[in-house]
């Protein structure tokens, strides 16, 4: 009855060291894709989950051992609640580092946003003002992840569904800020830029076009739900759907500029079955290649 | 407003009565851009995704009550949980525990006595499935500790083991529940006996482990740190018919204890 049961050996032992996948798209890992992922040859670079359903152990690691064997990884947060004005969780950070020590992603990021306020974490990504006192807060727990974490992360621009009318700066000149400041990279999620565009009447190519180059370590993509208030609608960040035709073309810009950056297919509720993932990354792999034949294109003129 | 106080004001304003929504007050309400959107609509969202977000992970946990009192009776009991208990920290594969304490004490439910009860079965199995693993001790481990040794050390269960005691059939219930029986019959006989289960992870699978009473009662002691030495004197004092050896094969065999534990107690 009793068996040999340890997925939590070191990194060097079991798995390849990490690195930029030459491949640039990836999918989200979620617990209902966890057997046919690893049953099936998967024409993708790499694979993202989040590390807190990975923390203190369980079934789910035995799991990601055998996908961490295949693949890439990357460490996508989702608690740490960078924005908030009180400090980062230390346990967090603690359980974040020992994971990180295991599987050994080649990205750990988390989001310009808030959960956390006294004891109580919300369990959801909250929106910011974008003032110096924030970004002042924001880049001091960035500063004490990656001191922590001994490593460079990446954050992501956020959804969200209310305005503050004491912003300092744009949302776009508020990410550069924070990565300059902290030495982070961005992670820029395209179908977030497209829903703060439409609830918050911005243009979302001149947003892209605002971010320094430079910053952009990665992108996201990912479906959004209309929600009707009164007679207007509210775009809401839900990952539930394909990849609308506005995000691709959005995307398409992202690329032109940023270049074949890791790229990444969110799905994270109703499920699909997981050849519409994978057909999506495709999507986004056909969009890279068709960028990069016309970088060639035009350097040839 | 500084970004503490917004941030403290949001929090308290999501976790209020949904009415809280209409009239925040004056000056948190005027932190935000007025739109054609009114702001009780935008702050919906939000209550949406963290209320109803919190909500359905209690659901998950607990898929029994949600057969026993139906999908929305569980969601208001939820909702009243998370309203009064949100999660402390980041990581919500544990949130729910304290449900059973909450149910005990929540009016609606206090005539289903067994619920409290279906609830703390319902957290274990939770635990054992987000548990480390770790090395266990085994027979073999057992043969090279000296005799004059094995009274006196502490034996730890393994991180995924949980007992669970209740005077209601709390396995024929999740069984009937989950239609794990076989010709399974209109009612189930809540008066049938209750449990001693032990709830644990070997594997890649959750398992219950029915136990004898003095079995129990010794996996307890020990789960309170007294040495093997101790718990046995107080099982004897009960069952003076406790079979020590055969407690300790059955349990190497199903692999109940931490390994490190032991040693660390023995080196020290």
């Amino acid at each position: 009855m009793m068996q040999d049961f340890s997925s939590e050996r070191p990194a060097s032992i079991l798995f390849p060291p990490a690195a930029i996948p030459a491949e640039p798209v990836g999918i989200g890992l979620r617990a209902p894709y966890y057997q046919e992922a690893l049953k099936t040859d998967l024409n993708l670079g790499w694979l993202e989950v989040h590390p807190e359903n990975y923390f203190g152990g369980g079934i789910h690691r035995h799991f990601l051992s055998k996908i961490r064997e295949r693949f890439q990884i990357s460490f996508h947060g989702v608690g740490l609640s960078l924005g908030s004005a009180q400090p980062v969780d230390e346990n967090h950070l603690r359980q974040l580092k020992d994971l990180i020590s295991i599987y050994d992603p080649f990205h750990v990021s988390d989001h310009a946003s808030w959960s956390t306020s006294g004891n109580a974490h919300l369990g959801d990504l909250l929106p910011l003002p974008y003032t110096h006192e924030t970004l002042s807060a924001l880049c001091c727990n960035i500063d004490r992840t990656q001191n922590y974490l001994g490593r460079r992360m990446l954050l992501e621009n956020p959804s969200s569904y209310i305005a503050f009318d004491q912003n300092d700066v744009s949302e776009a000149e508020f990410m550069n800020a924070a990565a300059q400041k902290t030495g982070c990279l961005l992670l820029l999620d395209i179908n977030n830029i497209f829903v703060q565009a439409f609830n918050h009447d911005f243009d979302g190519f001149e947003y892209i076009d605002t971010i320094n180059p430079l910053y952009v370590g990665e992108m996201h993509l990912a479906g959004h739900t209309e929600r009707a208030a009164g007679s207007e609608i509210i775009l809401v960040d839900t990952h539930n759907k394909p990849v609308c035709g506005e995000v691709w073309d959005l995307y398409q810009h992202a690329v032109r500029r940023f270049g074949a950056v890791p790229t990444l297919i969110e799905w994270d509720q109703d499920f699909p079955p997981l050849h519409i993932l994978v057909a999506e990354a495709d999507k986004a792999r056909t969009v890279i290649v068709r960028a990069e034949q016309e970088r060639l294109f035009h350097a040839a003129e | 407003m500084r970004l503490n106080e917004m941030q403290r004001f949001f929090r308290d304003i999501m976790l209020d009565h949904p009415d809280a929504l209409k009239a925040p007050p004056e000056n948190f309400a005027g932190l935000f851009e007025s739109s054609e959107i009114p702001l009780e609509e935008r702050l919906k969202v939000y209550r949406g995704n963290i209320v109803g977000g919190l909500t359905e992970k209690m659901l998950s946990v607990f898929p029994v009550l949600d057969k026993l009192v139906g999908t929305e009776f569980l969601r208001g009991m939820a909702c009243s949980f998370v309203l009064a208990h949100p999660p402390a920290r980041g990581c919500l594969n544990l949130y729910g525990a304290g449900f059973d304490t909450f149910i005990r004490n929540f009016p609606p439910a206090r005539s289903l006595s067994y619920l409290p009860d279906v609830a703390a079965f319902e957290i274990a199995l939770n635990m054992a499935y987000h548990a480390s693993d770790e090395e266990v001790f085994t027979l073999q481990d057992l043969a090279l500790i000296p005799s004059w040794a094995l009274g006196d050390a502490l034996w730890d269960l393994r991180s995924s083991a949980a007992l669970v005691r209740s005077t209601f059939p709390l396995r024929a219930i999740r069984d009937y529940c989950l239609n794990e029986v076989k010709n399974k019959p209109e009612t189930l006989n809540l008066n049938q006996g209750g449990v001693r289960l032990m709830v644990y992870r070997p594997a890649l699978e959750v398992l219950i482990v029915d136990l004898a009473e003095a079995e129990y009662e010794l996996l307890n002691h020990l789960a309170q740190r007294l040495s093997l030495g101790e718990a046995v004197q107080k099982v004897l004092q009960e069952h003076g018919d406790f079979d020590l050896s055969a407690f300790l094969k059955r349990h190497m065999m199903l692999g109940t204890f931490k390994k490190e534990t032991y040693r660390d107690e023995i080196c020290s």
